[in-house]
């Protein structure tokens, strides 16, 4: 410890002098700390926000500094009356939001029920389970790409000599969006995992060794013991888990490009979005989308919170 | 606890078919880095071939990859640095004054969607003359790594008993001077988390870096791209860059595991 | 953390210093005249082989090039950021004159290059092909000048035909699907046709199909993709790839994928642009190299017309603070030398006089420099509708294609995208 610390407390009760600014800030101080992030934050998202809201009310089209009229909210009533893109397109995100949710708690579960106790070489099974967490979901995306690939793919490769026949995959009309949730559970479920994880060790382990004497069965024991004492960790992933997956880009954008393909299979809002904004340049209506999306991840937020509230 | 014989073998087969899901997809792409193209397209021979590091020498000279590694680690790292010396005063103060609604403002900044942002940033900041340097991609990822940094440090404040900094205050500290001098010290673990993980998510940032990056700029995620172009897919050098990529991340996980797992579950425990 | 405030402080200070200091940089390249050209440029042979260049160029000029090199569409995408803000960080810009040309052209984002193209009589603008010209010309006015010219070719494999008793490539569409047919009977696995199966990526490719049956996009701003001639054509590209294409044929192929699989010899036919041909000669990328053969595009009822098309080009973004030395750099890069240089690299030049020079062509096969030349006569100036929001008129013109392949009834579904079409034309 310097001194420079250590003097203080060598002459306790005694206010050293402050200046005024010092003595302000203190006063201020909760204002003063919170502030710069706050006002990056705000500086970053208003001017954004308020220029979507504007240009959603527009006819911007082919370049934002175009002339462009105010039409009040006809881009909504084409959005909302848009059957071929925009409501197939919230859909997908639903389905691909929910799909990948819900497998990756039930997998997340199982991986950390699995690696609960402590045993000889978990510390390279907890590496293992982090390193798709933590790859660049791009090169993600891509490695799967190759691997996923109808013709020189691995994976139909094994099928084949398993007697199974060969999969399109992310090449399907069908099969695309599924592909891509798989990759999507790959690369999350670890995540899933190390936060039902932290969540169990801090359950103690005589709790579920009472309920073992009791006569409970494993199953019991999870329902009525671990799972309610688990809750808040289910509740923290299903949060950070579900608003990331709603704006999933990165994989969806390295395996299908734009638009989500020929038969816009993996074309989720966001990816429309995207489309709309630099493929199409219908900034009018993209900025209706977006701001719609946005209305749709707030909504499923509040209703997430407001569950577990009243839970 | 007692556990059944058969629940043990249960477990050790499905910890194995655990670390293979895992890891497999990873190796592939290694190993697929080491082949050429023609060795790639033979998938019945995918173990039997004469690895090569070929792949690498042509990323790394063909496209200027030493300096998109630069770019990505500069970028990384100062968003990082400079999001740590907003956001860090900023989730104490929220956590110690309990400013739930403020801290919802900070992490509106992971809620919005990204492309709502980027025609407009790029409109500012090209007004302000900031584009074309490192200043826009640094502005950008701060995004990200802003709220991260606060909700992790948040959540460590909130486990930081306050009796330690009202000591030092009886001691004489002004509030701010007992937060810099005494509860600063005692969280670098929270700290040494959360700049690891806004690292990280600034490292495999794609998006911003997409559009806000250039030339002299470019950072790893988008220089993947390079290698799906109207002349030729070329699967290797793709495994290649896509190696050179993750690599990094892979090392900061494998030597700071704790830190990443600390971070990625902040919060999971008070719920 | 002995001392953290000054910690935090030095980190504080070191940060601001070092954002200065990446602010200082920028300031550089805004003054006009500078002597950096910042130039943008797809991933393309053109691209690689003029790089090798371009330390020629700055020897001799003095300037520095900058070169952002992207995939076409993110390049597409920074383009639209950049242009749409009023960027002036690019000058020189590599497009693609019918895919951005117009739209850029439309907002008023390419210089206007009409004096510079005709104040140079050694240059030569003149020399340029009258159809790529016009390509790369809004309302009379030059925004750029076209460097890489394409022709639709068939590719096909010689050993294949002879093994199923074929001695010559198929002149009509009817034939080349009789023999794909054939070939793909006689040798399970083997596909006989393949071709880009993509909604957006197929619809260049399926224009010299869509001409040969006398069809086109739109006939005077009128949408005509659900004429009869328009259905015959999708009927055929698309039964091709559905009856004589590989199993499990995906609907996501641009070219490369369909090229890989030519490549790997899993197919006897492919129809595509002949200035990928390296794709396919190329013993290190394919495994049929020396039997590949080239023939030009099958005729159709309305004869042989192929599209003949300028497929990139490079223009001056606008707001550019530097367009004398943007200039100069494209002048340099599409002189009559650099063309020849690039046309031997594999760069099919929009110049007559390359195309007339003997030694241009001396590397490629004969029957390829044929089916070019075959593709050429009586080719048609575009290979996707004309529009400025090109993009979303693709995948409208697509539809049928993909529904074709995965076997929904092609007349209806052109019917459907012929009612879209005039909707879009309309709102264009």
């Amino acid at each position: 410890m310097s001194t420079a610390t250590a003097t203080p407390r060598t002459v306790p009760h005694t206010t050293r002098p402050q200046s005024s600014v010092s003595r302000w800030a203190n006063h201020n101080r909760k204002w003063v700390l919170a502030a710069p992030a706050m006002i990056f934050t705000a500086a970053m998202i208003l001017f954004p926000l308020g220029w979507t809201l504007y240009l959603s009310l527009t006819n911007a089209k082919g370049s934002v500094r175009a002339e462009k009229e105010f039409i009040g909210f006809d881009n909504y009533a084409s959005v909302f009356a848009d059957t071929a893109r925009f409501w197939p397109a919230v859909g997908r995100t639903l389905f691909f939001t929910g799909g990948t949710l819900v497998a990756q708690l039930v997998l997340g579960m199982v991986i950390a029920l699995l690696l609960r106790k402590n045993f000889r070489g978990q510390g390279f099974v907890r590496i293992a389970v982090l390193m798709p967490l933590v790859a660049t979901p791009v090169a993600v995306g891509m490695m799967w790409r190759l691997i996923f690939e109808p013709n020189i793919g691995i994976v139909n490769y094994l099928l084949v000599r398993m007697g199974i026949p060969a999969q399109p995959w992310l090449a399907g009309e069908n099969t695309a969006l599924p592909t891509t949730m798989i990759i999507d559970i790959w690369q999350w479920t670890p995540m899933v995992a190390l936060i039902l994880l932290a969540g169990l060790t801090s359950i103690p382990e005589e709790m579920d060794e009472a309920a073992s004497i009791d006569g409970a069965s494993a199953w019991q024991r999870f329902w009525h013991v671990t799972l309610p004492i688990l809750w808040p960790s289910v509740v923290v992933a299903t949060l950070l888990r579900g608003i990331d997956a709603l704006k999933t880009f990165d994989i969806l954008y390295a395996t299908k490009g734009r638009g989500g393909g020929s038969f816009n299979e993996v074309e989720t809002l966001n990816v429309y979005a995207y489309g709309l904004s630099f493929d199409y340049n219908n900034y009018g209506i993209a900025s209706a989308v977006l701001i719609l999306f946005f209305g749709l991840i707030l909504l499923a937020l509040f209703l997430l919170v407001r569950g577990n509230k009243v839970k | 606890m007692r556990t059944s014989p058969g629940y043990r073998i249960f477990r050790i087969v499905a910890i194995a078919v655990l670390i293979v899901v895992m890891l497999m997809p990873i190796f592939w792409m290694v190993l697929s880095s080491l082949k050429n193209n023609v060795q790639i397209f033979d998938v019945a021979n995918a173990f039997n071939f004469d690895p090569s590091l070929e792949n690498y020498r042509n990323v790394l000279a063909r496209s200027d990859y030493v300096d998109y590694i630069w770019n990505s680690f500069f970028v990384a790292f100062m968003s990082t640095a400079i999001s740590l010396v907003i956001g860090v005063p900023a989730a104490y103060s929220m956590s110690r004054f309990v400013m739930r609604r403020s801290a919802l403002v900070v992490l509106m900044a992971r809620i919005i969607p990204g492309v709502s942002l980027l025609v407009p940033w790029y409109y500012i900041f090209s007004n302000l003359r900031l584009v074309g340097g490192y200043s826009v991609l640094i502005l950008s990822h701060m995004f990200v790594a802003l709220p991260l940094i606060v909700y992790i440090m948040m959540g460590f404040f909130d486990g930081l008993p306050i009796d330690l900094e009202e000591a030092a205050q009886v001691d004489g500290l002004t509030p701010i001077g007992a937060f810099l001098k005494v509860t600063l010290p005692l969280s670098v673990p929270g700290l040494a988390t959360a700049a690891i993980l806004s690292f990280i998510f600034s490292w495999n940032n794609f998006m911003f870096a997409l559009v806000l990056s250039d030339a002299g700029t470019k950072t790893l995620p988008v220089a993947i791209f390079d290698f799906i172009g109207y002349a030729s897919i070329d699967w290797g050098g793709l495994m290649a860059a896509s190696t050179v990529v993750t690599l990094p991340i892979m090392l900061i996980a494998l030597f700071a595991q704790r830190y990443v797992v600390s971070g990625l579950t902040a919060g999971a425990v008070k719920g | 953390m002995k001392h953290p405030k000054g910690a935090a402080i030095a980190l504080a200070l070191t940060t601001s210093l070092f954002l200065a200091a990446c602010g200082g940089d920028e300031g550089e390249g805004d003054s006009s005249g500078s002597d950096t050209i910042r130039v943008t440029l797809a991933n393309h042979v053109w691209t690689d082989t003029i790089k090798e260049a371009i330390p020629q160029f700055e020897e001799e000029t003095g300037l520095t090039v900058e070169i952002t090199q992207l995939g076409e569409d993110q390049l597409s995408d920074q383009y639209n950021v950049k242009l749409n803000a009023g960027s002036e960080d690019l000058d020189v810009m590599m497009y693609r004159p019918l895919q951005e040309g117009k739209l850029f052209a439309t907002n008023g984002w390419m210089a206007d290059l009409t004096e510079r193209v005709e104040s140079n009589a050694d240059w030569d603008w003149s020399d340029f092909q009258e159809g790529p010209k016009s390509a790369t010309t809004h309302e009379d006015t030059v925004v750029g000048v076209p460097i890489i010219t394409e022709r639709e070719v068939l590719y096909y494999r010689k050993d294949l035909l002879e093994k199923s008793g074929y001695d010559a490539p198929p002149q009509t569409l009817d034939e080349l699907k009789e023999m794909a047919l054939k070939i793909k009977q006689d040798n399970p696995g083997t596909a006989g046709f393949v071709a880009r199966t993509a909604r957006t990526a197929a619809v260049t490719q399926f224009s010299s199909y869509l001409f040969s049956y006398g069809g086109d996009f739109e006939v005077d701003g009128q949408a005509a993709v659900g004429s009869d001639e328009a259905i015959a054509a999708y009927d055929m590209y698309s039964s091709l790839i559905r009856e004589a294409g590989p199993e499990n044929v995906s609907t996501d192929m641009g070219w490369p994928d369909s090229m890989a699989i030519f490549q790997q010899g899993q197919a006897a036919f492919l129809t595509e642009a002949d200035s990928l041909y390296r794709n396919a000669t190329d013993p290190e990328k394919s495994k049929v190299a020396e039997n590949v053969g080239f023939a030009p595009f099958p005729e159709g009822p309305a004869g042989r017309r192929s599209y003949n098309i300028p497929s990139w080009a490079l223009g001056i973004n606008e707001g550019s603070q530097n367009k004398d030395n943007a200039w100069k750099f494209i002048e340099w890069a599409t002189s009559q030398e650099q063309a020849l240089a690039l046309q031997q690299a594999g760069n099919p030049s929009a110049r007559n006089s390359v195309w007339e020079n003997a030694e241009s062509t001396k590397n490629d096969p004969a029957d390829l420099v044929e089916a070019s030349k075959g593709s050429a006569e009586n080719g048609v100036g575009h290979d996707r509708p004309l529009v400025t929001r090109v993009a979303e008129a693709r995948e409208i013109v697509g539809q049928p294609i993909v529904d074709g392949i995965t076997g929904k009834d092609v007349a209806e579904s052109a019917q459907t995208a012929q009612e879209a079409f005039q909707q879009f034309l309309d709102s264009e």
